[in-house]
C-alpha cells in the first residue's frame, strides 16, 4: 500500500515526530475525565459521610461504594460486549470465601473450616492484601469458565452464565468442610472505616476505564454492535470477550471480599439471586454501555432504596405515622426497571459518559 | 504467482444448490468482476472465501495452499478482505475508529491504528469525516468508510459486494476511479460484485457470471456483453440496451 505507507512515512518525519509523541497519550487524556469525574463523585460522598460522623449513614455509604464495584465489574464485561450475563455474582461468592479463608483468625478458621489446606488454615493476612488474592482467584476462575462460555452465542452464553452461578452456589452450599455449607462463615475482621471502599471502587472504575480504552475493549464495543464486520475486520470476538470476562470476574472478587470485610458474615446465599437481581438492575437503569451509567444507576437506587427503607420504618407526619408495607422496596426496583426500560431502553445515561465538555460517546 | 482461489466450491442450504461447482481465480494488482442476477450465490461465494460459510465441496486456496476451518478473522489476518451489502459500519463508532478496529483486529497497537486510519481516510479522499459518527453517514459516504475500513492494514485481496448500490451515475463514477487506484496503487486483488453491470465492464479485466449459484459464462468484457447466456439471465432487460453505459440496478 505504497501510497498510504508513505503518506505515514511522511508523517513521521521531521517536526512532526514531536507531535506524534505527543499523541501517544492523547487517547488516554482525551476520555480519562471521566473516571476523574466519577471518582469525584464518591469522592464527595464519603468527605460528606466521615463529616456527618453518622454509623449508619456510614454503613449505608459502605454499601453503595461495594455496589458500585459490583456494577463497574458487570459494565465491564455486559457494557463492552452486550452478552448479558447472570452469574458474575458467583465470582464475588468465591472473592468474598476467599477474602474468609485468608483473614480468620486460625484458630476459628481449623474449628469452622475443618477441610481447608494445612497453609491456608495456618494463613492469615491483612484484609488488602487478601482482597487482592480474591480478585485474582475469582479472575481465574472466570478465565476457566469463560474458555467454555465464550464460545457460545447470544442467550445461550446469557444462561449459561446463570449455570454459573447456580454451579458456584450449590458447591459452596454443600462443601461443608471448606465453605461451612449454607450456614454462616463468621469472624471475618469488620473493617468499618470507609476509605478502602472508596479506593476499591476508584480502582474499580480507572480500571474499567483502562479496559475500555485498551486495544481489547474497542474490538469488543465493535464486535458488540457489528460482529459480523468485526470479525471481518480481523477481530477474534471470543478471546476479546474472555478478556473482559475476566477482568470483570476479578473486580467482582475485588467486590466480593470488601463485602465481605463490611459485614463480616458470608453464606453462599449472600450472594445469589438477589443480590444478581439488585446489580443488574442498576446497570441496567444507569445505563449498560456506559461506565457512568453503572455509577449513576448505583448512586441513584441506593439513594432511593435508602429512602424506602425509611419509610418502610415509619414515617412520622405530625402526629401520625406512616409505614410502607415491607417489601415495597423490591418491588418499587422492579418497577423503575420495567419505566426506564419502557422510556429509556439505553437506560439513563443512554450509553453516554460524563465529560467536563457535554456526555460524549464511549470510544 | 500469487493468488486467491475458489476450486469447485458448492453450498448448499437445506436442499438449495446456492453454489455448484464454482471455480474463481482472484490475481493481485488485478480486478475480477462478479455478476449475476439476484440470489445467483455471488454473496454466498464471498462468505466462502472469507471463512464464513464453509463449503460443502470444494476448497478456497491461497498462493495453492488450501485454508480449511480458518475463522473469518484469521482468514483476514492472512490478507484477504471484504465489504458487506449494506455497509455494516460500526453505527456508534466515529469513521476514524471504524478503520481503527480493523487495525486492532490485526494486531496494531491503537495509537499505529489511528494513525494509518487516518492516512487511509486522507488516501480515499474523505479525511474530512474522520470524527464524524459512522451511523449519521450519508450512504454514499458509507460505502467508502467500509472500503477504507477493509483496505486497513494493506490486504492482498479485497472482495466488494455491491460497493455502488445507491450510487447515482457520478458517485459510483468516483467510486470506479478508487477501485482503479486499489489496484494500480496498492496493487491489491479486488474482486467486484455489482448489478451496476457497465460500472463492471468497465473496471474488469476477467469477469464471471453466475446465475442459480452455477458459472454460465466467463471471460474478458467484450465476450461477456456480446454473450446470448447473459443477456437470458438478465432476462432481456440487457438485450436492448447499449451494454458499457447500462445499468441494470436492483
Ligand atoms: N444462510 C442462508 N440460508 C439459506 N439460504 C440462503 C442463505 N444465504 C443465502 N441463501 C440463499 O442462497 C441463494 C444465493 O444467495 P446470495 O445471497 O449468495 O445471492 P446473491 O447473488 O448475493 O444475491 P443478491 O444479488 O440479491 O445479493 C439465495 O437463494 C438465497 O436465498
Ligand atoms: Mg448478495
Amino acid at each position: 500500500m505504497s501510497a498510504v505507507s508513505s503518506a505515514t512515512e511522511t508523517s513521521l518525519t521531521g517536526e512532526v515526530i514531536a507531535a506524534k509523541k505527543q499523541a501517544r497519550f492523547a487517547l488516554a487524556r482525551k476520555t480519562i475525565v471521566t473516571p476523574i469525574l466519577l471518582s469525584l463523585l464518591l469522592i464527595a460522598i464519603t468527605l460528606i459521610t466521615v463529616m456527618t460522623g453518622s454509623r449508619p449513614f456510614n454503613q449505608t455509604v459502605i454499601d453503595v461504594l461495594v455496589r458500585v464495584i459490583f456494577v463497574v465489574g458487570l459494565y465491564i464485561f455486559i457494557g463492552n460486549s452486550g452478552v448479558l450475563s447472570f452469574g458474575h455474582i458467583g465470582f464475588t461468592c468465591l472473592g468474598a470465601y476467599a477474602a474468609a479463608w485468608l483473614t480468620i483468625n486460625p484458630i476459628m478458621k481449623s474449628s469452622a473450616l475443618p477441610g481447608l489446606p494445612d497453609w491456608l488454615l495456618q494463613t492469615r493476612l491483612i484484609y488488602w492484601q487478601a482482597a487482592i488474592l480474591a480478585a485474582l482467584f475469582a479472575g481465574v476462575a472466570a478465565l476457566i469458565f469463560g474458555k467454555v462460555l465464550m464460545r457460545l452465542s447470544g442467550i445461550a452464553a446469557s444462561i449459561a452464565t446463570f449455570a454459573v452461578l447456580a454451579m458456584i452456589n450449590t458447591i459452596y452450599s454443600n462443601w461443608d468442610s471448606v465453605t461451612g455449607g449454607t450456614s454462616s462463615v463468621v469472624g471475618i475482621p469488620i473493617i468499618r472505616t470507609i476509605w478502602p471502599y472508596l479506593i476499591g471502587a476508584v480502582a474499580a472504575i480507572f480500571i474499567a476505564w483502562a479496559h475500555a480504552i485498551s486495544r481489547s475493549g474497542l474490538a469488543l464495543r465493535a464486535a458488540r454492535d457489528e460482529p459480523t464486520a468485526a470479525a471481518a475486520s480481523g477481530v477474534d470476538i471470543p478471546k476479546e470477550r474472555l478478556v473482559a470476562f475476566v477482568v470483570s470476574g476479578a473486580v467482582m472478587g475485588l467486590g466480593g471480599a470488601l463485602m465481605a470485610h463490611s459485614i463480616g458474615v458470608v453464606t453462599p446465599d449472600t450472594f445469589y439471586l438477589s443480590l444478581t437481581f439488585i446489580t443488574l438492575s442498576m446497570l441496567v437503569v444507569g445505563g449498560m454501555g456506559s461506565l457512568s451509567g453503572g455509577v449513576i444507576g448505583v448512586v441513584l437506587l441506593s439513594a432511593l432504596i435508602q429512602a424506602l427503607r425509611w419509610m418502610e420504618g415509619g414515617v412520622s407526619l405530625g402526629d401520625a405515622t406512616f409505614a410502607l408495607p415491607k417489601g415495597i422496596q423490591e418491588i418499587a426496583l422492579g418497577v423503575i426497571m420495567i419505566v426506564i426500560l419502557a422510556l429509556r431502553p439505553s437506560g439513563l445515561m443512554g450509553n453516554r459518559e460524563i465529560t467536563l465538555t457535554r456526555s460524549n460517546r464511549n470510544t | 504467482m500469487s493468488h486467491l482461489s475458489a476450486e469447485n466450491v458448492s453450498v448448499a442450504f437445506a436442499g438449495l444448490k446456492a453454489l455448484s461447482a464454482v471455480d474463481l481465480q482472484i490475481t493481485p494488482g488485478r480486478i475480477s468482476g462478479l455478476i449475476g442476477p439476484n440470489g445467483a450465490g455471488k454473496t454466498t461465494l464471498v462468505n466462502v472465501l472469507t471463512g464464513f460459510q464453509t463449503p460443502s465441496e470444494g476448497a478456497v486456496k491461497l498462493d495453492g495452499e488450501a485454508l480449511i476451518g480458518l475463522k473469518p478473522h484469521q482468514v483476514r489476518r492472512r490478507g484477504i478482505a471484504r465489504t458487506f451489502q449494506g455497509g455494516r459500519l460500526f453505527r456508534d463508532l466515529p469513521v476514524v475508529d471504524n478503520l481503527e478496529v480493523t487495525g486492532v483486529g490485526l494486531g496494531m497497537s491503537r495509537r499505529a491504528a489511528i494513525a494509518e486510519a487516518e492516512a487511509m481516510l486522507d488516501w480515499i479522499g474523505i479525511a474530512s469525516l474522520s470524527s464524524r459518527i459512522a451511523g449519521t453517514l450519508p450512504y454514499t459516504d458509507e460505502r467508502r468508510v467500509a472500503i477504507g475500513r477493509a483496505l486497513m492494514g494493506r490486504p492482498a485481496y479485497i472482495l466488494l459486494d455491491e460497493p455502488a448500490a445507491g450510487m447515482s451515475g457520478p458517485e459510483s463514477k468516483e467510486l470506479s476511479a478508487l477501485i482503479r487506484r486499489i489496484a494500480n496503487d496498492l496493487g491489491c486483488g479486488v474482486l467486484l460484485i455489482e448489478h451496476n453491470v457497465g460500472l463492471v465492464l468497465g473496471l474488469c479485466e476477467h469477469i464471471v457470471v453466475l446465475d442459480s449459484g452455477a458459472i454460465i459464462e466467463e471471460g474478458p468484457p467484450a465476450s461477456i456483453r456480446d454473450s446470448e447466456k447473459v443477456r437470458h439471465a438478465y432476462m432481456g432487460t440487457a438485450a436492448n440496451t447499449d451494454l458499457p453505459v447500462l445499468e441494470v440496478m436492483e
